[in-house]
């Protein structure tokens, strides 16, 4: 039984994209086949963040409007066997395709793949509507910031609305050092107000921005970084192995923090 | 009196008009007898799709939060009003009500086209002229409070929850959510969002939660803000009325040490 899971936030820039790239990749490495969708049309990255710009011919509006097979528009990783991209049309606007296309389309994808991956586009209209349209799952991102949080908790009742109760949540760029001062929210500040289960938590690290820019994700670095293991255990806790959270703080926990919270 | 928390809220009147709770604002679920009535706001000027999918997110907020108040299998009377339903979104409601074991009975309609439809889809239907849903909810006598209203659910940001009564809320109101109430409104949770008690102007209305952490607090015509340094009550509070303002206190003895007093305009210590 294979799973459409959409991947959405509400607020621009927290990391939707990113997230779908390096969670694609880790979950073909785990041996499944993952398809992932950029529904992003008209501001298309996903393939830039695969390193597949150079390769894409069709898009899925071309697919849709019969001008190509589905499996011609589907550009298939050479690096990883299971992982396809499906990406969006860049000369096209939202409204180029329905809510209904979308689902057909998804529902199609999913008969060959394990995994189907929508990559929502940020806000809360059209382009977001088609996206969780034919979605089981989602996946929430975001970062520790009241407004991202804000957006998150909008987008969370929007989805409850439209019959998507697995709702997991990914918390980016998290810094410890500044939870640890009392600067930022910590996941437990987050996860009050969504009220939602965590599946992973992303330290902010600058080899995630190298990795973007490259095209190549994380998961494929020959030293697999800490954001990298992140995906990795993200990806098995989908599968429903039960992964313990990586501990983020044991950096922080040296003797001058300690003094310092003892004094707080 | 010393339970009352140093939280001294800066008041300010706002005269605007009363905040609406008219009940053509928003989706209701009311009980008549042994069938409940699904009521759909009144269509507005805007653009169809984006209204009908307000008005489906209110109806799936309002049955899921809902759950269990009514016996399964339950008939439900929708009225419509003047609000234009297609095949398909009938059949949305339909499902939706299905799926928390309500069945679709009869649709009350103002408008020919729904009624077309409910009856192509094969409802019973009933059919007013448009103006006469306005003279049966309008009643002469001074405004009545509706039967509480009693939700199991979080209030999310961009949700918005009206009512002509009192509002119970097993969940927390989060930061971004209102809750508007005629009467008194009890959050069984954090109450983190904007809270407005006694919306039809009643000071002797209440708000209470087990954790009072709100952004704007609103009782009558009344407004305060929480405190810039949070407190560390962590115990259940009241918030209501003084002479001099919405105050807060702790939940426990608020019945025991206070009384309303039409003549000071609010709640004052015994």
């Amino acid at each position: 039984m294979s799973r459409i899971i959409v991947i959405t936030s509400g607020k621009g820039g927290v990391g939707k994209t990113t997230v779908t790239a390096n969670l694609g990749a880790a979950i073909a490495n785990l041996g499944r086949s993952v398809a992932l969708v950029d529904a992003d049309f008209g501001l298309r990255n996903l393939d830039l963040l695969l390193g597949l710009e150079n390769r894409v011919v069709f898009t899925a509006v071309d697919a849709i409007a019969g001008e190509c097979r589905l499996q011609q528009a589907l550009v298939k990783d050479k690096r990883q066997g299971g992982l396809a991209l499906l990406p969006a049309a860049q000369n096209r606007n939202k409204e180029a395709v329905t809510a209904q296309q979308m689902k057909e389309l998804s529902l199609e994808l999913s008969e060959k793949y394990d995994y189907v991956i929508v990559d929502s586009p940020a806000g809360i209209e059209v382009g977001f509507q088609n996206a969780i349209t034919a979605a089981q799952e989602a996946i929430i991102v975001t970062t520790p910031e009241v407004a991202a949080v804000r957006d998150a908790d909008r987008v969370v009742g929007l989805l409850e609305a439209n019959g998507i109760k697995r709702i997991h949540l990914i918390v980016n760029r998290m810094k410890a050092e500044m939870v640890q001062l009392n600067e930022m929210m910590s996941v437990e500040d987050i996860l009050e107000i969504l009220a939602v289960s965590l599946i992973g938590i992303i330290p902010d690290d600058q080899r995630v921005v190298v990795s973007s820019n490259r095209g190549e994700p994380l998961i494929l670095a020959d030293k697999v970084s800490l954001p990298g293991m992140a995906f990795n255990n993200i990806a098995r806790r989908l599968e429903g192995d039960k992964v313990r959270f990586l501990d983020l703080m044991a950096s922080q926990d040296n003797l001058i923090n300690r003094f310092r919270r003892w004094f707080r | 009196m010393s339970s009352d928390s140093a939280q001294q809220s800066p008041l300010s009147d706002f005269s605007s008009t009363p905040s609406s709770v008219d009940e053509d604002l928003q989706v209701y679920l009311k009980p008549e007898g042994e069938k409940i009535r699904l009521s759909l706001p009144r269509s507005t000027q805007r653009s169809g799709s984006t209204d009908w999918s307000e008005v489906w997110q209110q109806l799936k907020h309002r049955l899921n939060g809902s759950d269990r108040s009514w016996q399964p299998g339950t008939t439900v009377h929708l009225s419509a009003k003047d609000r234009l339903l297609d095949g398909r979104q009938l059949q949305a409601i339909a499902d939706a009500l299905e799926e928390v074991q309500l069945q679709l009975g009869r649709i009350d309609t103002s408008r020919r086209q729904t009624a077309v439809a409910a009856a192509t889809a094969g409802y019973s239907v009933e059919q007013h002229s448009p103006i006469a849903p306005l003279s049966t909810s309008t009643s002469e006598a001074a405004p009545q409070w509706s039967q509480p209203l009693y939700l199991q659910t979080n209030v999310r940001s961009g949700v918005d929850v009206r009512h002509s009564g009192t509002v119970i809320i097993l969940g927390d109101l989060n930061p971004g959510g209102t809750v508007i109430a005629a009467g008194d409104i009890l959050i069984w949770g954090r109450l983190r969002g904007i809270a407005h008690a006694g919306a039809q102007g009643n000071r002797g209305c209440r708000i209470m939660a087990l954790r009072m952490e709100p952004t704007q607090l609103r009782i009558a015509d009344a407004v305060a803000k929480a405190p810039e340094t949070p407190p560390a009550q962590v115990d259940p509070e009241v918030a209501y009325i003084a002479p001099q303002g919405i105050r807060l206190t702790k939940g426990i003895d608020f019945f025991k040490t206070h009384s309303f007093s039409a003549e000071e305009g609010g709640w004052t210590d015994l």
